[in-house]
């Protein structure tokens, strides 16, 4: 029994041990965990997937501008991308009573009823980026998908033109998860403008859930299968990055050019990745993330604030011209 | 001995209990111990609940000295299965009927599966850890063939996909059948005929055969139940997560395995017990709570349930090692 009260002795020690560290960034004003001294309002971020940059990033910055607000302590919760995880640690959320409630939701439909609890909950819940079934959200932080690939479709459009005199050629689409609002509404809003087009024909629509090890495993064999491709359009940066990497693979690079979306800094980001020449063109997909802490501050500091219930974002068109430029600007610290 | 095994797996609940009321977050606005409210204990009964009928089945397998790798896949399929049936089979009957239907179907579906493992086990003489793995990789295949690589997703209204998802989502649905399981599986083992075979057959397979027990029909039974189990979870999964997805409950048979294994029922087969991993799903179940409650890291979550896995089992095996 000696061995047993030990090992569970343990536990303590990984929980107090192992907590949130307050976050970096050099700021003089840290998100206070001391026990004594409770800070007045506790954030809630219930982040789907840590695993993708993206989502990284967006951490990242909620974490640097939350820690400019005295008396706010964050939480980000990971639910590495499985939505049962994320519902239940929503729901044991909702039973400490936070003041605020932040979610970047994994899917639809799954999420759709646990933010109603929160909501009925009165917790103010902001819904990040990706849209659920039902409105059970205080404000709703949108980007608008649909008008990014529509803006690739456009380009898509030129860049054919002028390389074969009319609108006619090749495209290889890789897709995001399939189901996923953003997934949809990429494709969708690519195919409105390309689909008119009888020249324009889509030789391979392969589904790799945003990853790039997928990507580039589908556009190996893509490779084997289509002789000739003018356009690879990836619903995300990595895997149209993954693409370039297969066809690098087999010396096949120069023939087509590549393009993705979400438009992140830093070394692994996109917009490096359009200054290195790996692919032609990316758009920025806003992180969201300041938004919602503008919005999230207000709420708790102003109790006659009434939000909006949509908020949409804008994005930006990242060519070779403008790249370095918005490399600066969007890449944090 | 064995009792003060049991013991164990029960002592060890109850330390992390205490633990988890004495670390719990208090309540900001009224102080109370947010743990102990009837709200967060009914949370973490719901949330172990899928993971807990697959363990509840999986001891048996374990007993037999066998293993079940294929029930995540299962679960999925089942997922899969029951939200096809519901949302794009439309047999112009009254919602009860079809809905039974569409769950029972599913249920069965993965019972017959299991039960074509059982027999692969039996009649060929084949490793379960092999018959199990090839289902595992094969019935995922299956659940996205099934459903093209897409999440079936379930209405919100008053269809029937509606009326499915709001019945097996209620807390008191999943709960009860999770406990109304827990009593079947442990009658099954302790007072009927078929569970001392298969705890006979566990403990020594060539004493059960000699002694003439139905060896191959106690196989198919078992793993015909496994299956079973975990077209229900499939189905609770589908309910809850408003969606049935070819791609869910990935590493879901480790975690009933681990269940398993703490609730002290050993590996070689021949001992276990139905409150063993009853109490050994708790124990993951209010670990996680606690730790969510705290707000801490996800991945530390993982590392301390590693710890606690090798710490229960060590504690299981005792001092007669080596």
């Amino acid at each position: 029994m000696k061995q047993l009260f030990g090992i569970f002795m343990m536990i303590p020690f990984l929980l107090f041990g192992c907590g949130r560290s307050a976050p970096e960034g050099g700021d003089d004003v840290s998100i206070s965990v001391s026990t004594e001294e409770k800070p007045a309002y506790l954030v809630v971020f219930s982040q789907c997937n840590n695993a993708e940059p993206y989502r990284a990033a967006q951490n990242h910055l909620m974490e640097k501008l939350w820690s400019e607000h005295e008396n706010v302590e964050l939480e980000i919760m990971d639910a590495q991308q499985d939505n049962s995880k994320q519902i239940s640690q929503i729901e044991t959320t909702i039973r400490k009573k936070p003041d605020l409630l932040i979610v970047a939701p994994n899917e639809r439909g799954p999420l759709t009823d646990i933010m109603g609890k929160a909501m009925d909950a009165d917790i103010p819940t902001l819904c990040l980026e990706r849209d659920i079934v039902e409105p059970n959200f205080t404000s709703f932080i949108k980007c608008d998908n649909y008008a990014i690939a529509k803006s690739a479709g456009e380009y898509v459009e030129k860049y054919l033109t002028e390389k074969h005199g009319e609108p006619k050629g090749k495209i290889v689409e890789l897709r995001g998860l399939l189901g996923v609002d953003a997934e949809v509404q990429r494709y969708e809003g690519f195919h409105e403008v390309l689909d008119k087009h009888e020249g324009i024909e889509f030789v391979q629509e392969a589904v790799a859930d945003w990853l790039q090890s997928k990507g580039r495993e589908r556009m190996t064999e893509i490779l084997r299968a289509q002789p000739e491709i003018d356009i690879v359009y990836g619903h995300n940066d990595p895997m149209a990055v993954g693409a370039y990497l297969a066809a690098k693979d087999l010396g096949r690079e120069k023939e087509m050019i590549f393009i993705g979306v979400d438009g992140l800094g830093g070394e692994a980001g996109g917009i490096k990745k359009v200054i290195d020449g790996v692919l032609a063109l990316t758009f920025i997909y806003p992180l969201c993330v300041d938004k919602a802490v503008e919005v999230g501050h207000k709420i708790l500091s102003d109790p006659d604030f009434v939000p909006e219930k949509t908020y949409v974002m804008d994005s930006a068109m990242i060519s070779p011209e403008n790249a370095a430029e918005m490399y600066e600007k969007v890449t944090l610290d | 001995m064995e009792h003060l095994k049991k013991l164990q797996s029960v002592a060890g609940l109850i330390l992390i209990i205490a633990m988890a009321i004495l670390l719990s977050p208090e309540d900001r606005r009224d102080g109370t111990i947010i743990f102990l409210t009837q709200e967060n204990i009914t949370d973490i009964f719901r949330q172990v609940s899928e993971i807990g009928i697959l363990a509840l089945a999986m001891t048996i397998v374990i007993l037999v000295a066998g293993i079940d790798l294929c029930v995540g896949s299962m679960l999925a399929l089942a997922a899969s299965t029951v939200a096809l049936l519901i949302t794009t089979w439309d047999p112009g009957m009254a919602p009860p009927v079809h809905i039974g239907i569409a769950v029972l179907g599913s249920i069965l579906f993965c019972g017959f599966w299991g039960a074509v493992n059982g027999l692969v086990i039996a009649k060929f003489h084949m490793q379960p850890f092999i018959v199990t793995l090839a289902a595992m990789i094969g019935l995922r295949g299956l659940a996205r063939w099934l459903t093209d690589n897409r999440n079936i997703d379930i209405g919100f209204g008053q269809d029937h996909s509606g009326i499915f998802a709001d019945l097996f989502s209620q807390k008191i649905v999943v709960i009860g059948l999770f406990v109304l399981l827990a009593i079947f599986f442990h009658i099954l083992l302790k007072r009927t005929v078929f569970g001392r075979y298969a705890t006979a057959l566990g403990g020594n397979t060539q004493a059960a055969r000699v002694a003439g027990l139905p060896i191959a029909r106690i196989q198919v039974a078992v793993y015909t139940l496994s299956g079973l189990m975990a077209g229900l979870a499939g189905v609770i999964h589908c309910a809850q997560n408003h969606q049935g997805s070819p791609n869910d409950g990935v590493a879901y048979e480790l975690e009933a395995i681990a269940a398993v294994v703490i609730g002290g029922t050993s590996l070689m087969g021949g001992k276990g017990s139905i409150v063993g991993t009853v109490v050994g799903t708790l124990i993951m179940g209010v670990l996680t709570n606690l730790f969510r409650l705290r707000g801490v890291d996800t991945n530390v979550e993982m590392m301390a349930k590693a710890v606690i896995i090798i710490a229960a089992v060590r504690l299981q095996q005792g001092r007669k090692t080596f």
